[in-house]
């Protein structure tokens, strides 16, 4: 186990080092060049741009820039180009915004699919396993901008009430549970919205992996030897559906950083993908590249922490 | 079974937690109708968030709306889009004009004169009545006469990479005063001193230098150190007195001297440096007094005043390194760029900087101590709302006041009896631009055959919706600078297929033109992202199929369009569009030197009529002189129709139509009128009077 552990904190390591590469090349060398030093603004005299790729180490060799932009990155001190305010503090500041929405989010995935997939999987190809299937389907096809479209006009003009923000604008100074009330209003359509494809997928995936199981000898010994069916479907039955969901708990860390652009737009959150997005658009470097680095590092401690949690949850695997 | 049960209590829960959320919020009618707070606030919507809320370092659209609603400039355009003091009370500019005397001239009917001699004899033509009307014209602004005694002064500069030390020892030098600039004064003054007087000044004679650098370098150094002529326009400010910043601080001349020398200052990077560059010196001559001295001739230098003032107390050198020691970083390299000033600003405008939070929201106080009085609205709230149909539905639901209006919809919400609404042209056009390097265009016959193969009011009914306007020209529409008597080119295919014939293209078996057997064939370009480009493309594209042109298109991606094809001149014809300013400054985008690479001029718009006239527009400190120079410049851009120009946008607004303009009248009563918008379009001139109403007001018809 430590063995395990230590082999794969150093291949994650190495594996770290070359994503850092590849990402801060790939942004480097695609098109386009950060707002500041656009040449279509014709307020931008060659000096001023030149100045400003001085500034932000943009005229020396890309190896240079690359040790600048880490060195700058682990001690701390890089700043946003658009701005100029500390990157890390920035992504804080969103990561707080964007946590409720994922949490939320994620608990919807993940206690509405198990129920719903359960369900079909016992009555399968009944009419509640067809409902359930067109539906899932419709929902992974329906494009999230649309089905938020909708969402948004329909809660709108029916109920009157602001849906948009984190919070009401201008609640002004309410007590604190209205305040409370009112967020978690708030995150209700755009963490709706956020699992809607996630219950989908789940769901289906509950559905095939319990079918699956309940093909197995030891559920026909456990229904022939006279169960009652609900202990044959969720105690034989489910605890060893779980096993490959286990793996995909750690898989949900990267979402942490990931946050969704359209969503995040459409309902006004001021979240972490909106940000991305808009550095992007700027060619904000110090700020892409820092998420990027992130979500790697999330990516790979998710996996880290899949495979620790399948070791300890079946016995028979040994890595 | 407990863990179907749990399976099945544990959503449930959540839901239903979730759900019962909304019982706790206000509707949208608790939060318009029932709070009179609402009233006194006003709440506009935007797109962006702002950058850095300082106006020397921002250039976005979002932070200048704030800005220039703390800050405050010297000056500000009134209705008319005439300068108007804010800051700044009152402003005189007159001009210094300075000339070396040139003792080896000869100076027609007395020969070589001594520097005294000249000085009496400008005088003596002064008063003399025999002049023609030109010089008469000159001469008569020129209110005093020096002669500056020669001078020596040493300067390092460098040459080819080499520092070369420089001593020059500078003859006298007349130096004149004029009452308003004037930009032929040398031109006329040559009708006194001979043509070549200035033109023959030998500069290299008195310059000399530590290394041998060659006659030639010499000579280009001595045009630098020593010029024959000179301009120094002056502008003088008078300021505003008993004006105070936010926190209290008066305001004075310093903070303009300050301002100025932050946006100079390299380590600030201010993207406002090439404005200011020209400026020669600001000198304080009182605390309420500002001189500001000019290189040489720029007309725009006045309108570059009405950028926000900076509070010299809180960002100069000391508040800066007490800054950086308590936020622990070098005071040797931390500047206002980094200053939480940008986060935090304080200037003289009508509203007070309140809260910022990124991505969310700006709110802004009034200020009560403003020098103009106070604005009606108690709080300016900037919503940072980055989706349009978000924006529409909180529009409509009374949580924000305004909406920009799309212009498929405006049909629609024009009319609505439930809002007022203001339209007016933007100050920028869409254009298809032919690159005049190649031979294919540069007959102009061809380019405009071009041009009236394509049917622009088509595209502006059916593409644009009918919001849009033809644009014949490079000045802003609602400008006088604009020449209103130049007719947009016609459509008419058959004109276009005259005037190709005349150019010597004619149509082969198939159809297509033809010219020494090789077939009329270009490629037409834009960037993507821009739908309605990508839809005059199609239809530019099928225009010029009809009369016989294989046009091939490509859309292309922003900065590989930009950088592979315009700024490398790799293309045939482009569409793309301008933003303009007010100022008719026309030198980057029309004169011949800016045709290289990475310059504005891509499509190579070459003229020599036009050159002199863009310099002259620039030189030109006289606002109807200025008006004829442009009415010309105009004229020869549109007969050689380098670009089609195709539309101007038109915008629409909406607002609540509760809210009206509250004045008081000349007896003290409080009045209130309906928002007319000026005669440039601009409805939110006098915002600073709004307020909203409990009810839609009646007016009577008159108003």
């Amino acid at each position: 186990m430590l063995s395990f552990i230590g082999r794969s904190i150093v291949q994650k390591t190495v594996t770290l080092f070359f994503v850092s590469i590849v990402s801060f090349l790939i942004i480097h060398l695609a098109p386009g060049k950060p707002s500041q030093v656009n040449p279509l603004n014709p307020k931008f005299t060659p000096e001023l741009v030149e100045r400003f790729r001085k500034a932000f180490h943009l005229d020396e060799p890309l190896y240079d820039q690359y040790l600048y932009f880490y060195r700058d990155l682990f001690t701390g001190k890089i700043v946003s180009w658009k701005d100029n305010r500390p990157v890390l503090q920035k992504i804080w500041e969103r990561f707080l915004n964007s946590l409720p929405l994922f949490i939320v989010g994620t608990l919807l995935t993940w206690t509405l699919s198990f129920p719903l997939g359960i369900r079909s999987a016992i009555y399968r190809g009944g009419v509640y396993d067809r409902t359930v299937t067109f539906f899932s389907y419709l929902l992974i096809s329906i494009p999230g901008f649309f089905f938020a479209y909708v969402l948004i006009i329909f809660v709108v003009t029916r109920f009157h009430v602001p849906v948009i923000g984190m919070e009401t604008f201008g609640l002004g100074d309410a007590s604190w549970p209205p305040m409370v009330m009112d967020r978690v209003w708030h995150l209700l359509l755009p963490s709706v919205l956020g699992a809607t494809g996630g219950i989908a997928v789940l769901s289906r995936y509950v559905r095939s992996q319990m079918l699956e199981v309940e093909r197995q000898e030891y559920i026909r010994t456990a229904v022939a030897k006279g169960l009652h069916p609900d202990q044959v479907h969720y105690k034989h039955a489910l605890r060893n559906a779980l096993l490959p969901f286990v793996t995909m708990f750690g898989l949900i860390l990267p979402g942490l950083i990931g946050g969704s652009v359209i969503i995040e737009s459409i309902f006004s959150w001021p979240g972490m993908g909106r940000m991305a997005y808009e550095a992007i658009l700027a060619r904000d470097y110090p700020v892409i590249l820092t998420v990027n680095f992130v979500s790697a590092v999330l990516v790979l401690a998710g996996t880290f922490i899949s495979d620790i949690l399948y070791m300890v949850a079946d016995p028979r695997i040994r890595l | 079974m407990t863990i179907k049960r749990l399976l099945l209590i544990i959503p449930s829960v959540l839901v239903l937690f979730l759900l019962q959320s909304y019982f706790w919020v206000p509707t949208y009618e608790d939060q318009t109708k029932g709070n009179p707070q609402r009233l006194v606030q006003f709440i506009t919507a935007s797109i962006g968030d702002a950058s850095l809320l300082n106006p020397i370092l921002s250039a976005d659209s979002a932070s200048s709306q704030i800005e220039s609603l703390v800050f405050e400039g010297l000056i500000d355009r009134d209705e008319n889009l005439r300068f108007r003091g804010r800051l700044a009370k009152s402003w005189e500019i007159y001009e210094e004009a300075y000339f070396y005397v040139n003792d080896e001239a000869k100076i027609p009917g007395s020969g070589r004169i001594m520097p005294g001699e000249i000085l009496s004899l400008l005088q003596a033509r002064k008063s003399s009545a025999h002049n023609p009307a030109n010089l008469q014209a000159s001469l008569e602004l020129i209110k005093e006469i020096n002669i500056l005694p020669p001078h020596k002064f040493k300067t390092i500069v460098s040459i080819g990479g080499r520092e070369i030390k420089a001593t020059v020892s500078a003859p006298p030098r007349i130096k004149l005063v004029l009452q308003r600039v004037d930009q032929d004064l040398f031109k006329n003054l040559k009708l006194i001193l001979g043509k070549d007087y200035f033109s023959s000044f030998p500069g290299w004679k008195y310059v000399s230098t530590d290394l041998d650098i060659g006659r030639a370098h010499l000579k280009d150094l001595a045009r630098k150190l020593l010029p024959a002529t000179e301009h120094n326009p002056v502008i003088v400010f008078h300021l505003r007195p008993g004006v105070v910043f936010h926190d209290g601080h008066p305001f004075t001349a310093k903070d303009v001297k300050f301002t100025y020398e932050a946006i100079m200052d390299p380590k600030n990077l201010s993207p406002r440096i090439s404005d200011y560059e020209p400026v020669k010196q600001v000198v304080i001559t009182d605390p309420l007094t500002v001189k500001v001295i000019y290189k040489r001739l720029y007309s725009p230098a006045l309108g570059t005043w009405s950028m926000g003032i900076l509070p010299e107390h809180l960002l100069n050198k000391q508040a800066l390194t007490k800054e950086a020691i308590r936020r622990g970083m070098d005071p040797e390299t931390f500047s206002i760029r980094q200053s939480e000033f940008n986060r935090h600003p304080i200037g003289c405008g009508p509203f007070v900087f309140k809260e910022w939070k990124s991505d969310r929201y700006i709110i802004l106080d009034r200020f009560e101590g403003y020098w103009e009085g106070p604005p009606n609205y108690k709080q300016y709230v900037f919503r940072i709302i980055p989706d349009l149909l978000t924006q529409e539905m909180e529009f409509y639901a009374g949580t924000v006041d305004s909406y920009s209006v799309q212009p498929h919809q405006v049909a629609r919400l024009k009319n609505d009896p439930r809002f007022q609404s203001f339209s007016g042209l933007s100050f920028g056009y869409t254009y298809i631009g032919y690159n005049m390097r190649r031979d294919l265009f540069k007959d102009r016959r061809v380019r405009l055959a071009l041009g009236m193969a394509i049917n622009v009011d088509e595209i502006i009914r059916y593409v644009l919706y009918g919001q849009g306007e033809r644009i014949t020209g490079p000045f802003v529409k609602q400008t006088d600078y604009y020449n209103h008597g130049i007719k947009p080119v016609p459509y008419d295919p058959d004109g276009a297929l005259r005037l190709l014939e005349e150019a010597g293209w004619k149509r082969n078996k198939q159809g297509w033109l033809e010219k020494d057997g090789k077939k009329f064939q270009f490629t037409l370009i834009t960037n993507s992202g821009n739908d309605l480009r990508k839809a005059i493309l199609a239809i530019a594209q099928d225009a010029w199929k009809r009369i016989g042109i294989d046009v091939r298109t490509d859309v292309l991606e922003w900065s590989v369009f930009i950088q592979e094809r315009i700024d490398k001149h790799d293309f045939d014809a482009v569409i793309l569009g301008w933003q303009m300013g007010i100022e008719p400054d026309l030198y980057q985008i029309w004169h011949s030197s800016q045709t290289h690479s990475y310059q504005l001029n891509f499509v190579g718009f070459k003229n020599k009529q036009a050159d002199d006239l863009i310099i002259k527009i620039r030189q030109e400190y006289d606002h109807d002189k200025q008006v004829e120079y442009c009415h010309k410049l105009h004229q020869i851009i549109a007969r050689e129709q380098p670009y089609t120009f195709l539309y101007v946008n038109k915008w629409t607004a909406v607002l609540d139509k509760r809210i009206v303009i509250k004045d008081v009248d000349k007896n003290g009563q409080v009045v209130y009128r309906k928002i007319t918008p000026t005669k440039t379009g601009d409805y939110t001139f006098y915002f600073n009077k709004w307020i909203k109403l409990p009810r839609v007001p009646n007016f009577s018809p008159g108003g």
